[in-house]
């Protein structure tokens, strides 16, 4: 990332080596899609919609079970994915898209991601949240303590 | 950041949670954007892009200097706005921990592109035949 960067999108990319159409396997076999990456009933087709079971990210209210949705794709080029949080009342209110691009590079594949739809306002929310609940749990651990 | 991560736990600093509530408003996500993409604007060239009256739109500037994201220069009878990209550097954070999630999957993704190579002839420590190439990913 540079500090030009807008800073709701988060960009990775990875050099595997390995040609694109390897990668794009992993990327649309559930099969293989369980093993690095979560289980869930995928299949490539637009509007196709499938839920994957991961682990919750503490810190940032996301439950880690995904709602997703393929958006698009162009076979060993490309695919977006929406992916929202499966637990409506989830604090991350997430509800973002992600896009893999292959792009070939030597005998392997650059593999970029780009994850969008981080919402600030959210963020400054759930920040908001969190120091009330800090505060409450202190207080509470203290009358406690004053009425044990 | 040099703040300690009790620190950061117990109140994020007013200043970081004034560049959240400005980047909470799609209409300075866009005033941002238009500054990356075109680099400085005058303020007629930017009100030009949004559907908004004079006095709103000049209200979600103020807020964008306040915040640090822009500055403002007078150029003639211009006023010129740019980018102050260096508070973004703040809010990064904010991100961590997805930017880790996606490289431990990542990793996750090579190691097993890699292991499923075994057998397939796609690894020159595979087996002690000397060299390969792409070609023998072909082979079952």
């Amino acid at each position: 990332m540079t500090d030009l960067d807008d800073p709701t999108v988060l960009h990775l990319d990875e050099y595997l080596a390995h040609p694109p159409a390897r990668v794009w396997q992993a990327l649309t076999d559930p099969g293989l899609l369980a093993q690095w990456f979560m289980p869930g009933d995928f299949r490539l087709s637009v509007g196709h919609r499938y839920t994957m079971r991961g682990t919750a990210m503490p810190g940032t209210g996301f439950s880690g079970t995904v709602q997703a949705e393929v958006l698009a794709f162009e076979p060993e080029r490309m695919l977006r994915l929406a992916w929202r949080d499966a637990d409506p009342g989830s604090p991350s209110a997430a509800d973002w898209t992600i896009t893999w691009t292959l792009e070939p590079e030597g005998r392997g594949t650059r593999l970029f991601l780009t994850h969008e739809g981080f919402d600030p306002g959210n963020e400054m929310q759930r920040r908001a949240r969190s120091i009330m609940d800090g505060g409450w749990r202190h207080l509470m651990t203290n009358s406690l303590a004053a009425v044990l | 950041m040099d703040v300690t991560p009790t620190a950061v736990r117990q109140s994020s600093s007013p200043a970081e949670d004034e560049i959240f509530a400005a980047l909470a408003s799609p209409v300075r996500r866009e005033v941002l954007r238009l500054l990356r993409e075109r680099g400085p604007q005058s303020v007629q060239d930017l009100a030009s892009c949004f559907s908004m009256a004079r006095p709103s739109f000049s209200e979600h500037l103020r807020v964008l200097r306040e915040a640090g994201l822009v500055s403002e220069r007078r150029d003639g009878r211009r006023r010129l706005y740019r980018l102050e990209p260096v508070p973004l550097v703040r809010v990064r954070d904010w991100l961590d921990p997805y930017e880790r999630f996606w490289r431990d999957r990542l990793s996750a993704l090579r190691h097993l592109l890699d292991d499923t190579d075994t057998g397939t002839g796609g690894r020159p420590h595979d087996s002690g035949s000397g060299p390969r190439t792409d070609q023998d990913e072909e082979k079952p």
